[in-house]
């Protein structure tokens, strides 16, 4: 009980307390770009959950097996991730590609853009690096903690673009001054979303 | 030397890569609670862009085109390390505040945006002019986000441990202006006067046609 306590916390702090776009302002460029349509923001929200589980785990394991032994993280680590992951990207394409043509369609586009997502490299850093990780809770993260964080911050990504989706959708229509319309009109809604957001702060203690 | 100054002049005002471009958002959002911070947050990126853009353009003949990507990255990867590290051994206090962000320049979407888009195609002296021109336009944007969010929301501006502009004790600022909201809600309003600005330069110019073209027919 105590450690599904635990787990539990890890997901609700990194999806929701510490929502990775609102609270955070990492991975804005797809929260800006992809937003317009409902579509478009569930196919990216899926692929993000996708390659960041996938880009955490693979991170976590170089680092531990690869880098600390040969006491280079320290300066090699920026190289190193980003590169894993870009291979990671490619390689997950490639074989999605030729084993599941139907989800290829539906997350295909969004793969590569992906690659350079400040989310996915910024989680796989904080859930793998020690000192990065910005709550109360242990820096060094085993192999199980550093999946459940990601998939709390995947999920708290998703859920933050659809909503805002949703938003800009109604937004459309709205009676707007000229050079209010589009993204200064965007931000101001992103904002009073992530007023929202900071309210949760400090609830769960993390 | 006037093409030089063109690509030099675009990437400040009419593709200046916050207001108009939209690219590289996250990383100006969060550093610019603090003067200092958003000051050299706006020079690392400097530094890394004008680098890269020099080192990918000269080097552009010997990457073949299927691989560029990944070779812009090590590129950026590396120069961004030097500031990193450089950042952490001179100035720990800024390096603490940026924390996260300085790897992150790795993925800033301008800096392969600009590896990818133009320094790539082009030759090395106009890479170094897009470079320093982008740079600046970034720099002076974040710089002047944060000079409005740590005034507003807290009456001072400190720069490394002394104080620039200080108001009364009496000044009690709104805290929004210091947190995530914030930053959303007043780069609204910068991008909705960015948007005013590019509008009546660009109905300048279409009048000063029109005129050019009846004298021009009288």
């Amino acid at each position: 009980m105590e450690t599904l306590q635990y787990f539990g916390l890890i997901l609700v702090g990194a999806a929701l307390v510490n929502n990775i776009l609102l609270t955070r302002f990492i991975g804005l460029c797809p929260f800006f770009g992809v937003s317009g349509s409902m579509d478009t923001a569930i196919g990216m929200a899926g692929a993000v959950l996708f390659v960041m589980t996938l880009a955490s785990t693979a991170t976590w394991v170089f680092w531990n097996v690869l880098l600390v032994p040969l006491g280079v993280g320290e300066f090699l680590y920026i190289p190193a991730f980003i590169l894993v992951i870009a291979a990671l990207v490619q390689f997950v394409e490639m074989y999605m590609r030729k084993a599941s043509p139907g989800l290829y369609r539906a997350l295909g586009i969004y793969l590569p853009l992906i690659t350079t997502n400040c989310a996915v490299l910024a989680t796989a850093t904080e859930a793998v690096k020690p000192g990065f990780f910005k709550m109360n809770l242990p820096y060094q993260f085993g192999f199980l903690e550093a999946v459940i964080y990601t998939i709390g911050v995947a999920l708290g990504f998703g859920f933050a673009l659809i909503t805002f989706a949703a938003l800009r959708e109604r937004l459309e229509v709205a009676p707007a001054p000229e050079v209010m319309r589009g993204l200064p009109m965007a931000f101001i809604t992103a904002g009073l979303l992530s007023l929202g957001y900071v309210g949760l702060s400090g609830l769960f203690g993390i | 030397m006037r093409e030089w100054i063109a690509v030099f002049r675009r990437g400040l005002a009419v593709d200046n890569p916050l207001t108009v471009l939209m690219i590289g958002l996250c990383a100006t959002l969060a550093v610019s609670t603090k003067f200092e911070g958003a000051l050299f947050m706006g020079m690392a990126v400097m530094f890394v862009l004008t680098m890269s853009s020099t080192i990918i353009a000269a080097l552009r003949d010997f990457i073949p085109e299927k691989v560029r990507i990944p070779v812009f990255i090590v590129v950026i990867a590396s120069f961004v390390t030097i500031v990193d590290l450089t950042m952490h051994a001179f100035i720990p206090t800024v390096y603490t505040f940026l924390g996260v962000w300085i790897p992150l320049i790795v993925v800033n979407c301008i800096i392969l945006g600009r590896a990818e888009g133009f320094a790539y195609h082009n030759r090395v002296h106009l890479a170094v002019a897009d470079g320093l021109g982008m740079g600046l336009g970034f720099a002076f944007v974040i710089v002047l986000l944060a000079t409005i969010r740590e005034f507003v929301g807290s009456g001072e501006i400190v720069f490394l441990g002394s104080t620039l502009v200080r108001l009364g004790d009496w000044y009690r600022g709104p805290g929004i202006a210091l947190l995530f909201p914030g930053a959303f809600i007043i780069f609204g309003f910068m991008v909705a006067g960015a948007k005013w600005l590019n509008g009546r330069l660009e109905s300048r110019r279409i009048q000063a046609e029109a005129c050019a073209t009846r004298e021009a027919s009288a």
